[in-house]
This record gives C-alpha cells, structure tokens and sequence, in this order.
C-alpha cells in the first residue's frame, strides 16, 4: 500500500554501503564517520505531562553507524529510541529520518515504521501466530507480498537467525532469546534501513543473552544501521562504533567505545561506569 | 395435600413446548447475532480515539443497561407503532429487544478485552508498519476475540433465558407457551417444571457449544 507513495519513490535500499561500513567499523577510526546521516535528531525536547524527560538532545546517526545508547533507568534514552519511529512524538524540536521531517504531519508515519526496525524489550510477539506468521506479517499485509515469496523470505530470515526448525511453532513454546531472535527477524522482515533495539537483552535469563547479541553482531557486522539502548557493556565496546551516555534527558558524553570506558571525561559518566558491571 | 405427580403430563406438553423453544431460540439465535454486531461496533467505539464515537457508545450502553429489557420491548411493541402508525411485528420487536440489550453488555465485554491486550502487541504491529486498522483486525481482535469467549457465553445464556420476558408481548415462545397449556389443564408443577426442563437442555447445549470453541481457540 505504501508503495505508491511518492517517498518511495527515491530509492529503497541503495544508500546502503556495507564494505563502506566494513573499512570503517574497525575501532580506530573517528566517532563520527563522514558518511551519509540517515537520522537526525536536533534540539528534542520530551514531555509526559509535566515531566521533563529528553531536555534538549542533538544527535547524528550516519548510514551503517551502530551507535549504543547507555545511561540509568529513567534517563531519556528508552524514550529517545521511541520517538524515532513515532511511538512517541516528540514535544519539541527537529527529528529526520532519511530526509523525511516526523513532525510534518504528511510525512507518512506507516511507512517511517516500515524503514526504522524495532526490537523491544519484551519481544511482543504476537502470541496468535506461529513463528513463521509473526515474521511474514509485515511483507504480506505492509509489502503486499504474496505468502508463498513471504514465506520464502521468512524462512531464509529464520535461518539466518538460527530458528528455521521453529516455523511453525507458536511463541508460547520458545525460550526468551529464541523469541528474541524471532523479533529481530520479523523487524528485518521488512528490510528497514535502521534498526532500533530497546534493552533487547534486559528480560532475558543471562545465558540466554548471549544467542541474541550474536544475532546483532551479525547485523552489524552486515552494515545494519542500529541504534542499540542496552546494559550490555561488553556489547558497547566490541560492537558500538559510538557509545552516548545520556543522563537525565541529555547526553552527558558520547565517543568511541574505548573514549567513554577507558577515558571518560564527565564524572557523571564515570561514576556511571563505576555502578555497572563493565565487561 | 392430595398432590400426585403426573409424569404424563409434562410427556404429554412436550410437543407444544418444543415448538415453544424453537421461537425462543430463534428470537436468542437472531437476536444475539445482530446483537454481537452491534455488541462489537459499539465496543470498539467506546475504545476510540474519536470523541463523537465514543460518546454515542457510552449513550447507548448507558441507556440499553439502565434500563429493564421488558421496557424496551414493550417500548418497542406497543409504544413504537404509535409513531410509526403500523404495528411492529412480535418477533421483530423480540429480537431487536435482545439485540439491542445483548448489545449494550457486548459492547463493554468487547472493549473490556480489547483494553486488555497488552499495549507492547499495538506497538509491535504499528511497529513493522501495519495501519491502525490492519492492527486491530490482524493484532488485536483475534487474540482480545478469545478472551471475550467466556463473558460472551454468560450473555448468551443470560439472553437466551431473557426471552421468556416476552410473554408480555404475547409472542408464543417457551414461557408463553407454557402458560398457555397450564390454562387448559391447570397442571402447573408439572408444565414449569418441564418448561425449566427445557430451558436448561438449550443452555447446557450452548454453554457445552462454547466450551468447545474456547478449546479449539486455545493457544498451542
């Protein structure tokens, strides 16, 4: 349905650079890359009611960039990643995505969804479904693509997430990271140019954690654009191209994995880093 | 007391009596399905982020429960014709009556199970792109559709025994029927006890019915 929109027009998947990304995820290189910047965040400001909970956050997510997001409970940061794919608005300031402004109105928000992946804490699979259903739900009904090509699709994704045996099983019956990686499988199903991931590993039994992160490992390792909020740290500092710390509604400190854990700079980072278990 | 129970009787006022259920349950069986209709237009309208839809259901759900179903048909059968200048035929004004007062009390045992699917599935389907509508009819309904199951089998039950209210109409359901055989033999333990008879064996049936769709609707 969305494919007669006239932002589809501009091609779908071609800003996608992975050997770019290859070169450039290697640590040494600069926080920023100067690359392409797919999202765009200026000047946000949240509010749920009187709270205040993103005061003011600038931030530049560039094409194949994996940037983690880290900071206490109640921080902002969980709140940030929403507002990107407009499961919440923000109250104030300029979010673009791939050049599309959110807050115009004509901006068509289905089809925002379909490009920003998202990975939830709790999974949220849809229980009614089997495996394979909840995979195929977007290409069949958002895409439009006939279920014999979606189910193609969803068990080439299913592999590549380890679970091709689990097709047809209904959630119910999965462990948590088993319905982890089916989550990141049905976000992936619709080919978005960026993944979100919010605390995808913080409901999971610790030696569950581990399938997952290797699932977005992978990703990275492909040039998935993602924008990882996580406790990880270990995962932060092998995987993250950019660490930003944010601390009560704004980024405290943000640079390369080895600036932020080895060298911070803010105290507030610091005594941040001295609370969580690092690696 | 004299009193010897006359098994012959009830044999004997079966056949009415039968002929008796099958209007009650074709006023129940029409009436429940127009009502589930209507039941779920005005659940989901409540649920609504259109204020306008939302106040029309919270009147009519109001009204429809605030008020005794014997009313509304008699409202109906004897206070409609009066406007309209035709008369309004007794089944018609039965199975509206319980369509219009199921409805009312399907409605909140729809919106009760659709607040009740956990916001985390909305955000998942509107997460990989589907429409709000697309996410109620693929996300939210079927799995908020199996937990009305069980409420939604009380107001069956509860409807079907409603009808018997509509003696009042003179409409020769099971009740009326009953009644009308009692007035020729004066046997009144006996008939009542057969018309109870009766009703229980048509809501064991569906209540057996609806334990079998929950079963079948279970998640694997």
């Amino acid at each position: 349905m969305t494919a007669s929109k006239p932002i589809l027009a501009d091609n779908l998947k071609q800003d996608r650079n992975p050997a770019d990304h290859s070169e450039s995820s290697t640590k040494a290189r600069p926080a920023t890359p100067a690359t392409e910047v797919i999202v765009k965040i200026r000047n946000v400001y949240k509010y749920f009611g009187d709270l205040e909970v993103i005061k003011g956050v600038d931030l530049d997510v560039s094409v194949g960039e994996v940037v983690v997001i880290i900071g206490a409970s109640g921080s902002g940061k969980s709140t940030l990643l929403r507002c990107i794919n407009k499961l919440e608005d923000v109250t104030s300031g300029e979010l673009v995505f791939d050049g599309l402004d959110l807050n115009d109105t004509k901006v068509d928000v289905n089809y925002v969804r379909t490009e920003v992946g998202m990975v939830f804490q709790h999974f949220n699979l849809f229980p009614h479904m089997t495996v394979l259903e909840n995979v195929t739900l977007g290409p069949r009904k958002v895409r439009n693509i006939p279920a014999p090509e979606a189910s193609k699709l969803g068990r080439e994704l299913l592999e590549k997430v380890g679970l091709s045996d689990k097709a047809d099983t209904y959630p119910g019956k999965l462990s948590g990271g088993q319905k982890q990686r089916v989550a990141i499988a049905r976000s992936l199903a619709l080919s978005p140019k960026v993944m979100l991931f919010d605390e995808p590993t913080s409901a999971l039994d610790p030696e569950l954690v581990g399938e997952v992160l290797m699932v977005m490992k992978q990703l990275a390792i492909e040039g998935m654009t993602m924008i990882v909020v996580t406790h990880e740290m270990g995962f932060a500092k092998e995987v993250a191209d950019r660490v930003i710390f944010i601390d009560k509604g704004l980024i405290e400190e943000q640079g390369s994995p080895q600036q932020i854990f080895e060298n911070p700079q803010s105290q507030r980072t610091r005594d941040f880093l001295s609370k969580v278990k690092t690696f | 007391m004299g009193f010897e129970f006359q098994f012959g009787v009830m044999w004997e006022a079966l056949p009415e009596l039968l002929k008796g259920a099958q209007l009650t349950i074709g006023i129940a069986f029409v009436g429940l399905l127009i009502g589930f209709f209507l039941g779920a237009a005005a659940g989901l309208a409540k649920t609504s982020r259109i204020t306008i839809l939302r106040r029309i259901a919270i009147l009519y759900i109001e009204t429809i429960r605030g008020t005794p179903i014997m009313v509304q048909v008699m409202f109906i059968y004897f206070g409609l014709p009066l406007l309209l200048g035709m008369r309004v035929d007794p089944f018609f004004a039965a199975t509206s009556s319980i369509a219009i007062n199921a409805g009312a009390y399907i409605a909140e045992i729809v919106r009760g199970a659709i607040e009740s699917i956990e916001n985390g599935q909305t955000e998942a389907g509107r997460s990989i792109g589907l429409t709000h509508m697309q996410n109620l009819l693929y996300v939210v309904w079927p799995q908020a559709f199996r937990r009305m199951l069980p409420p939604l089998g009380n107001q069956f039950i509860i409807s079907v025994k409603d009808t018997a209210l509509f003696v009042v109409i003179g409409i020769g359901e099971l009740t009326r029927t009953g009644q009308e055989i009692i007035a020729v033999n004066f046997r009144a333990f006996e008939v009542w006890l057969a018309v109870g008879l009766v009703y229980l064996a048509i809501t064991l049936t569906l209540s057996k019915l609806l334990s079998i769709a929950e079963k079948r609707m279970e998640l694997t």
